[in-house]
């Protein structure tokens, strides 16, 4: 008997031994502990979660050896994801409780998190909403209020409308030289980019004007419906079946019967336009100033000929809806709040490192006094493109709170708008399915 | 005669009479080494399965916190089969993810229904053919055909991507070489190309792959052909028998165990296409390639929408496992030989 039960205890040791091994990982953080500050002398580790992008996180790993070097008692450790894995590891981790202290986070992703009580407050010692209010621009500063509350800091704003990607050398060839002195209105854009596209036996080989991406046809329907006077989002009602809606279409399709862009064959699935603009294949493309250096390695050349000219306005104001920006949150359930909201503090809302930032991921600044002196001045220096864009940032507006504001650009409003463009599908059927997929999304 | 070994007499066995009679210490034995195993399976694939079957009668996403266990409950409340009766909601103006839900019903068995047949068309010939050269480039063959199953399905999707873009395509590029102009077909983009009522963009993905997966039923065919006796053939042949009907009355016949299991492994393979689909067409255009298991997929990881993914795959799940017993009774045989 004694023989039998050591065996049966030796048994279950073994399969308990397996499962804890086959459990290991990264050890759970204590949950929910709460925030207390810091003896400065006391080591203190700092992990922060980014999603790849080499010149995003080289910019944010120079910023953490800075403020090691100030902190010594501070170590910060970086862990970087794929995009569609990030999204994923968040969206397990969070509840596991497993999560990085510091989590870098785009805008419209935020009030979602902070719904399931996962990203804490900005401590009022940090910067308090008013303030926010007064240092950072709208459009950016949007994603991260939700109910009033403040639940992170952009670090870059995040533009895909108002200018586009526009290639000096091809309008000289062909002869298009009324982006010079700016398009004072659609027809005179409309001239130039019919020149700069080319077409081949029928099948366009060249776009003029490539907006027919996910995010280019979203913003700029939203973006127009704004210049002509509506709001798509009123008091948390979406509404885009109305004369501006109407107006907004209207004027995108002019676009594609002008001859400017094959939507068949340009979109998000082939020719997109990031890929397209750089291999020469649209000559004018509506994507945000965050390509170029994501390009400038394998495209030098192309560079060297790009400028970003302001798309015209149809409103007296270029009014443009803009998806708040990358920025950082620290997890409701770290060990070290206070640090790592010093640590953001430092990263984001000091000017100098702000902008320090911006120029190594060649964004644009989400602070509203680096929008103009000099450290605009050291952006324009380093990325001449951004001139016309830092002169538009004032004019963003954040494109509000939906549920699942990706659901409605990428699975609403771009194929039903893309559909409408290939000419399978009437205008007032696009705005009214638009409308009430957007509005089932709510419920 | 000893009795043959089955593993469900001893399992039987030993839940009756876990710890007596003569064979206790050989029970308690193999108790002891399989139960680490079954604790491990049981935490890996039990688990997660009935998670997963769990989370289809809740609206559930990882963003809320839900209640005390494992986040069931509080905002990721219980609902029932609301999910179930969402999915029979055939109104025009049912939601976009219900219309989309029966987008994907239809495109997977389409999908399933189209490479099944056409799968084994290509396959079983192919492997008669393999068979019938030199012995010495048999094996060759083999590994030449094969190769397709061993590439990554991402660099699959990639390559025939190439093949069929509209401008730069090596399709489009050979098309154009006989017609004496550019041609400059969207074969994976355009909703409006349309052949005998199936869209040309899931033809595009079909080719793709099976493209990829044709070597995997190919060497099996081989395998079982090889298996068929000699003896017989030489009856046949004796008996006068032609290729054609040595094909169609010895061969097809005594494959038929084999064409029942790859049909039934590849129909299941078939409807859980996933990654050819996202890389190629991402469900586009118009959610013309819109599979069951994309529908999952996006509603789980991107929208967050984890409740309704889990009850669709239920449904997959069911559809599944209804179609392999229907397959396998109606494909049954009784050949021995």
């Amino acid at each position: 008997m004694n023989k039998y039960l050591i065996r049966v205890v030796l048994g279950l040791l073994v399969a308990s031994s397996l499962l804890l091994a086959a459990c290991g990982g990264q050890p759970m953080s204590s949950p929910q502990a709460p925030a207390e500050p810091e003896v400065e002398a006391e080591a203190v580790e700092l992990r922060v979660w980014t999603h790849q992008n080499i010149a995003f996180n080289a910019g944010l790993e120079d910023l953490a050896q800075a403020y090691m070097a100030e902190h010594p008692n501070v170590t910060i450790n970086f862990e970087t994801f794929d995009y569609d894995t990030y999204i994923q590891t968040l969206q397990t981790a969070l509840p596991a409780k497993t999560e990085a202290d510091i989590l870098q986070m785009f805008g419209s992703w935020v009030c979602s998190y902070v719904e399931g009580g996962y990203l804490a407050q900005v401590p009022a010692d940090v910067i308090s909403l008013a303030d926010a209010q007064a240092k950072v621009l709208p459009a950016p500063l949007g994603g991260y209020v939700c109910d009033g509350q403040l639940y992170g800091v952009p670090q870059e704003y995040n533009i895909e409308y108002g200018a586009a990607l526009f290639n000096t050398a091809l309008a000289e060839e062909v002869g298009a030289a009324g982006y010079v002195d700016g398009w004072a209105d659609w027809d005179e854009f409309i001239a130039d980019a019919r020149l700069m596209a080319e077409s081949q036996d029928g099948v366009m080989t060249r776009a003029g004007f490539n907006f027919t991406g996910s995010d280019g046809i979203a913003t700029m329907f939203h973006s127009l419906i704004l210049q002509y006077g509506g709001q798509y989002l009123k008091d948390g009602v979406y509404q885009v079946n109305t004369p501006e809606g109407v107006k907004a279409l209207e004027l995108m399709k002019l676009l594609v019967d002008e001859g400017l862009v094959d939507p068949v064959l340009f979109n998000d699935e082939e020719n997109w336009v990031g890929d397209s603009y750089f291999d020469g294949s649209s000559a004018i493309g509506l994507v945000g100033p965050w390509a170029v250096p994501e390009y400038s390695g394998d495209y030098p050349e192309v560079v060297k000929v790009t400028i970003y000219a302001p798309l015209p306005s149809v409103g007296a104001e270029p009014l443009f809806a803009a998806a708040s920006g990358w920025g950082m949150s620290v997890s409701a359930n770290s060990d070290v709040q206070a640090a790592a909201w010093d640590f953001v503090k430092f990263a984001a809302l000091d000017p100098a490192n702000a902008v320090q930032w911006n120029l190594a991921s060649g964004t644009l600044p989400a602070l509203k006094g680096n929008v103009s002196g000099a450290n605009a001045e050291k952006l324009v220096t380093e990325f001449p493109y951004f001139e016309p864009f830092l002169a538009l940032l004032e004019y963003g507006q954040h494109e509000g709170q939906f549920p699942d504001r990706d659901f409605v650009w990428y699975e609403v409003t771009y194929p039903r708008v893309l559909n409408f463009l290939q000419g399978n599908v009437a205008l007032e059927e696009t705005l009214k399915t638009i409308e009430s997929e957007v509005r089932d999304s709510f419920q | 005669m000893p009795k043959e070994f089955s593993l469900a007499r001893f399992l039987g066995d030993w839940l009756r009479h876990p710890l007596r009679g003569r064979d206790a210490a050989e029970k308690r034995f193999v108790a002891m080494t399989v139960s680490p195993l079954l604790l491990y399976m049981a935490f890996w694939t039990l688990f997660p399965l009935l998670w997963g079957f769990s989370l289809g009668f809740f609206e559930y996403s990882a963003r809320r916190a839900g209640g005390p266990f494992l986040g069931l409950g509080g905002d990721n409340p219980f609902v029932g089969l609301q999910h179930f009766q969402h999915m029979m909601n055939f109104a025009p103006d049912a939601p976009l993810i219900v219309r989309q839900f029966h987008i994907g019903f239809k495109t997977t068995l389409l999908f399933a229904f189209i490479v099944v047949p056409l799968n084994l068309a290509i396959t079983l010939p192919l492997a008669v053919l393999i068979e019938s050269v030199h012995k010495q480039l048999k094996g060759l063959f083999r590994a030449l055909f094969f190769l397709p199953v061993l590439a990554p399905s991402a660099g699959v999707a990639i390559m025939w991507g190439y093949i069929f873009h509209p401008q730069r395509g090596l399709l489009n590029a050979i098309i154009g070489r006989f017609a004496g102009k550019l041609i400059g077909v969207n074969w994976t983009g355009d909703p409006n190309l349309i052949v005998a009522g199936v869209p040309v963009a899931l033809l595009a993905v079909i080719v793709a792959y099976l493209w990829q997966d044709y070597g995997y039923n190919m060497v099996i065919f081989v395998a079982a052909l090889q298996g068929i006796p000699q003896s017989i053939k030489d009856a046949a042949l004796v008996d006068g028998v032609n290729a054609w009907q040595m094909f169609t009355r010895i061969t097809l016949p005594l494959l038929s165990p084999t064409i029942l299991l790859t049909s039934v492994l590849t129909l299941i393979s078939a409807f859980q296409v996933f990654d050819i689909i996202q890389i190629m067409t991402d469900g586009g255009p118009n959610d013309q390639t819109h599979t069951l298991l994309l529908h999952i997929y996006s509603y789980a990881f991107r929208y967050q929408r984890l409740g309704w993914a889990a009850a669709v795959s239920i449904v997959l799940f069911l559809l599944v496992f209804a179609i392999s017993l229907v397959q396998t009774r109606l494909l049954r045989t009784e050949w021995e030989y």
